[in-house]
């Protein structure tokens, strides 16, 4: 079994997860409450990568962070290295594609907080940032964790888009979908069985989560 | 100049009518002003805007010295900046903190025993909003909302989300506690009941404008116009004072008259407002010519007869203003005439007591 692969899978969903949230709950902020004509633009753009092929998607991020255009020459004069074929590379493809995954759900989760307790809280003097963090994240945490699981659950298993912008490379951008796919290449079919096992395993467990905390009743108030 | 709250707006909402109102509010100590009118009418509208919640289409509001909108430089102030207390109709008591913790919420210094003691919550202070009933959910949205110490407390419908026994309580309680606090309110209701027993002043909102305003006797006495009339009722309304209580029945003494009325649970003050609807009200020529069960013979004076069809309408000054109204037919057999002596007979379970704390 490729470890080194699972590793590295892990270590990217735990990352893009952890970058979905500090990104993703700005974002689903605005396309909450802001009241812009053009909203339902970035509501589209957001989404794309629901619907566009992995292929597509990994493609025009491989021209966009490459080391000719703009983001690439940036990143080059900063840090001396290049975004295609590396792991940060890696990171910032598996964001943009997991996008929707986090995006919708805490949007969905801040829209089902009642606008009454966002106004009491205003009213009650407390300005919108800390309106935010203490009553719609609180009243949220549900969505949240779900956006989580499901951006976590979906760059654990993304396959194209790593190939585009990634490559193949052993340590540092070969996941786990990929090592699968070289072990039924190479024939090595045991190797690849346990490993797509553990893939299987781990998405199981993460979706069983997602649901189970939808049923769980939230001890602390009402599910409304 | 005393400070006061002026407002004077106007908004139009898609596919409704315009709302426009106009109202000054002294800021002085307590005063519950008392925004009243059918339901649709923009009252919540209004207290919307005052709290910063709504930006009106243009006009102005200002408290004191301080501009908090502007229509013409498009200015809003944000609600946070207007030390506004503001009660939505269903309290939006924060659900995921206990009873203490939303007490505490604006003001992190607060001390919580002593506050939550004030309202009578010291026995609820960990206990989470599910837990508590309508009243008591009432009581923590105020003790938050005053924690924070605002300039002017809105309420809106804080009694509509109340079933009828809890209604009548927490009436008086409201009532008490307003008049005890140190900064003026604004009271939304389209209760009558409500608007008589909290309110020193009213202001009645029909369609969308603001139709009237005035001290709350002003107003029930004198309606502006028909509209008005009809939203305020066609009842006299009279402060009056308990003189007596026992077996049941009020004494009441209204400028001098005395009255008996059926006694009301709620009372604890001799200061009330009683109701009288016209219909109620019968006329005779002189006191004891029948035999009748009514409790109350009052002599009067005839100040005005105006026919309304096949009614009159009868103008009386019994040493308080009340109004009867008759067949035509009856008036006629009565000669009722203006400067004619008359007894009016209202019976004790036809006058009703809204007490007034």
């Amino acid at each position: 079994m490729d470890w080194q692969a699972i590793w590295l899978s892990l270590r990217l969903s735990f990352w893009t997860t952890v970058i979905l949230l500090a990104v993703g709950m700005p974002a689903a902020y605005w396309l909450t409450f802001s009241r812009r004509r053009w909203k339902f633009l970035v509501e589209a753009v957001v989404a794309l990568p629901l619907v566009l092929p992995p292929t597509v998607l990994g493609f025009y991020i491989l021209l966009a962070i490459g080391p000719h255009s703009p983001v690439g020459k940036v990143y080059a004069a900063v840090t001396g290295g290049m975004l295609p074929f590396s792991f940060q590379g890696l990171l910032v493809a598996s964001v943009l594609y997991s996008l929707p995954f986090a995006v919708q759900p805490f949007a969905a989760g801040f829209l089902a907080v009642d606008r009454k307790l966002i106004e009491a809280s205003w009213c009650l003097g407390v300005s919108r940032r800390a309106t935010f963090f203490r009553v719609i994240v609180p009243l949220s945490v549900p969505a949240i964790v779900t956006g989580m699981i499901l951006s976590f659950a979906h760059t654990l298993g993304e396959f194209g888009v790593v190939l585009m912008v990634g490559g193949n490379l052993a340590g540092l951008t070969r996941t786990v979908s990929i090592a699968i796919y070289d072990d039924v290449e190479a024939l090595n079919y045991g190797t690849a069985l346990e490993t797509s096992l553990v893939l299987l395993g781990v998405s199981f467990v993460v979706l069983a989560a997602t649901y189970g905390l939808r049923r769980r009743v939230w001890p602390v108030w009402p599910p409304s | 100049m005393a400070a006061e709250l002026t407002v004077d707006i106007r908004k139009r909402f898609d596919g409704g009518p315009e709302i426009a109102a106009a109202l000054r509010l002294p800021l002085a100590g307590p005063a519950v002003m008392v925004l009243f009118g059918p339901s649709g009418a923009g009252k919540t509208t209004v207290l919307r805007a005052i709290a910063g919640l709504e930006t009106p289409d243009s006009g102005a509001v200002r408290c004191g010295d301080e501009v908090w909108f502007d229509g013409t430089r498009g200015f809003n102030l944000p609600p946070q900046k207007r030390r506004v207390g503001y009660l939505a109709q269903d309290y939006a008591v924060f659900p995921h903190l206990t009873v203490a913790r939303n007490v505490a919420y604006a003001n992190r210094n607060l001390e919580v025993h002593g506050w939550l003691a004030r309202f009578g919550l010291s026995e609820l202070a960990g206990r989470y909003p599910r837990q508590l009933s309508r009243g008591q959910l009432q009581k923590v949205a105020l003790a938050r909302a005053l924690a924070a110490q605002p300039r002017l407390v809105l309420l809106d419908e804080p009694l509509s989300a109340l079933d009828a026994p809890t209604r009548t309580r927490l009436r008086t309680d409201l009532r008490e506690l307003l008049a005890g606090l140190q900064v003026p309110a604004i009271v939304v209701t389209h209760d009558r009941t409500e608007a008589l027993a909290l309110g020193d002043s009213i202001a009645v909102m029909i369609d969308g404008m603001l139709r009237q305003a005035g001290s709350v006797e002003a107003v029930f006495d004198h309606p502006a116009d028909a509209d008005v009339a009809d939203a305020v009722g066609v009842e006299t309304v009279c402060p009056a004072q308990v003189v007596a209580r026992g077996e049941g029945l009020l004494t009441l003494d209204i400028a001098g008259a005395r009255l008996v009325a059926v006694d009301i649970a709620e009372l604890r003050h001799p200061n009330v407002f009683v109701c009288i609807r016209a219909e109620s009200v019968t006329l005779e020529q002189a006191a004891g010519a029948n035999p009748t069960s009514a409790r109350n013979h009052l002599p009067a004076r005839i100040v005005s007869v105006i026919p309304e069809g096949p009614l009159a309408r009868v103008t009386l000054d019994c040493g308080f203003p009340l109004t009867a109204v008759v067949t035509r037919r009856s008036g006629e057999e009565l000669h009722l005439r203006e400067g004619e002596r008359v007894v009016a007979v209202v019976k004790a379970t036809s006058i009703r007591v809204v007490p007034r704390g």
